[in-house]
């Protein structure tokens, strides 16, 4: 019976591991293969191994500096986490006592997470741009600046601005994450917090946040993960320009292999990404030591 | 004092609103405006004359309602079917038994999960090209299909990990397959979990853009995101046109948001790996 029933599970696991083979496990370990090949659109019939010469070149790229590139992304990830997550806690704060209209509130406010990251880019495009753009005409209009500033075009603003809208965009999933756990403090808690004499903010640095930093740390850590590979937002807006000022990891990968057809060097990234991926995710399960939990 | 504590909250409040929807409020009158008032500045807050001449240009015109339907048809059949194949590999990582197949099984779900999708790029399109299947909308649901599959059976399991398991087992003894019991006891008891697999996987695979860019070529088999893509890459931006574009892009999901915000919620908490 119990041998039954396991070749039971076994079969009907089968569909779902036979598509992850396919088209993840197996492409995963072909892009592995192709960092360390010749591999161009434009000579797709030669394709020799030529050992690291695909890092080399990315390292001593002039005209995409690799460490910029690797600064970039530690800015990037480092600056949206801090203000997703303040901003993120902050309105899970504000949203944690029932009022009149929560449900439609939180509606409107956690729509972003659900929006395509690409178009989400190509609307804050336009918001900062450069001539007709809304900031532009509120900046002028409270005249705080005489012309309009190219704050996509512009090397000193262009990160600031994809900044901006990464936080935008990721606010919603933190205060989705936190609001939940918010809920979970038990209320007698609080109580008794009160009844101690303890203030509002007192009670938020001693009870709620010791209560719910589990959910705090493993939503900090995951985002991390993924804020890192998410070049969606970038790609729309500046495409990683001007001259690099906002190009990270990600979108260096997607310029190599979507503009210049180097399928080889964008490969190459990509395995420089995993390596820091799982680097990551070994850190992290070292943090949270879920490894009992996953079963 | 408790006066002015709940203006204040109020106050902020209305501060995260104003500015969760401020750029959709902007890219919303940006396309309702004709091609002067779009290049206007100072800015016009509201359009003068507000006109679906974008919209039009976007259907009639432009081939969108292909993109859109494109879009539409891969969305669906890939979130479903990614949500009927995780049915079944959730339960089976939900049910079994033997802690080590299960521990490196779950290990080979979670790995997926840190895998970018951007990253698959080149050699899906190498060994999609070999079996001819890329420029093909059948192709690239398959590979969304497959996108989803980890996160979808991570979340089923963890649905099915709270029925408890008494409950087939008495099904089972009164002559029930195990296949019967899962369609007639435990599905029933999970559709919310099923709503947000579906929801989850739907709004991921609308939003996918660079797979679809570097597997999708011909002008008719575009989805929705590639459209927008080239839209941007022909010299001079059309944003009348693009915003149209964009406002719908982003209408669907939204939909989906508004009715199963529920649900997605549920499926965050519950499975937490991507956001």
């Amino acid at each position: 019976m119990q041998k039954r029933g396991q070749r039971y599970f076994f079969l009907i696991m089968l569909p779902a591991f036979a598509l992850l083979t396919l088209f993840i496990y197996y492409p995963i370990f072909q892009g592995a293969v192709i960092a360390f090949q010749r591999y161009t659109l434009f000579d797709l019939t030669s394709t020799p191994f030529i050992g690291l010469d695909n890092f080399k070149a990315i390292i001593r790229d002039i005209n995409f500096p690799f460490f910029q590139i690797l600064l970039n992304t530690v800015i990037w990830i480092g600056v949206s986490l801090v203000f997703q997550f303040v901003l993120g806690f902050a309105l899970a704060l504000l949203m944690r006592k029932p009022f009149r209209g929560r449900g439609l509130y939180s509606s409107l406010v956690f729509y972003p997470w659900a929006l395509s990251g690409f178009a989400i880019g190509l609307v804050w495009a336009w918001v900062f741009n450069g001539q007709f753009g809304m900031i532009n005409d509120i900046l002028i209009r409270l005249g705080l600046i005489k012309m309009p500033i190219g704050f996509l075009s512009d090397p000193r603003y262009a990160m600031m601005s994809v900044l901006i809208a990464n936080i935008w965009y990721g606010i919603p999933f933190f205060a989705i994450m936190l609001l939940a756990a918010l809920q979970s403090v038990p209320e007698e808690l609080m109580e008794a917090g009160k009844i101690d004499g303890a203030g509002p903010v007192r009670r938020l640095f001693s009870i709620t946040i010791p209560y719910i930093k589990p959910t705090i740390i493993s939503t900090t850590l995951l985002r991390t993960m993924w804020i890192m590979n998410f070049p969606d937002i970038i790609y729309a807006m500046t495409g990683g320009g001007p001259s690099n000022a906002t190009n990270i990891l990600a979108t260096q990968m997607i310029n190599k292999t979507l503009k210049f057809y180097d399928y080889g060097q964008g490969s190459a990234f990509g395995v420089i990404i995993m390596a820091l991926l799982f680097s990551y995710a070994i850190f992290y399960l070292y943090l949270t030591s879920e490894k009992e939990e996953l079963l | 004092m408790k006066l002015l504590r709940s203006l204040t909250k109020a106050l902020l409040l209305a501060m995260f609103l104003v500015f969760a929807l401020f750029p959709l409020f902007w890219i919303l009158i940006t396309s309702l405006k004709g091609g002067q008032e779009i290049y206007a500045f100072p800015v016009r807050y509201w359009p003068q004359t507000p006109t679906f001449d974008n919209y039009r240009y976007l259907f009639r015109i432009s081939d969108f309602s292909i993109y859109f339907r494109n879009s539409l048809v891969v969305s669906l059949v890939a979130s479903v079917g990614a949500m009927i194949i995780s049915v079944f590999s959730g339960y089976a990582l939900s049910r079994m038994r033997s802690r080590r197949p299960k521990f490196v099984l779950l290990l080979a779900m979670y790995f997926t999960q840190i895998i970018p999708t951007y990253m698959l790029m080149s050699p899906l399109f190498i060994s999609l090209a070999k079996i001819g299947m890329t420029d093909s909308l059948i192709g690239i649901t398959f590979a969304y299909v497959s996108m989803m599959i980890a996160f979808s059976t991570i979340m089923a399991k963890s649905f099915f990990d709270r029925i408890p398991v008494a409950l087939e087992e008495a099904a089972m003894t009164e002559g029930c397959t195990r296949t019967q019991t899962i369609f007639r006891i435990i599905l029933p008891l999970t559709l919310p979990g099923l709503a947000a697999i579906f929801s989850f996987a739907f709004v991921n695979i609308w939003n996918e853009l660079f797979l679809a860019v570097m597997l999708l070529s011909s002008n008719h088999k575009m989805t929705v995101p590639v459209a927008l893509n080239s839209f941007i890459s022909k010299a001079g931006v059309n944003w009348g046109v693009l915003s149209a574009g964009i406002v719908v892009a982003l209408l669907p999901t939204m939909i989906v948001f508004a009715f199963a915000q529920k649900f997605i919620i549920m499926g965050l908490t519950e499975g937490a790996v991507k956001g």
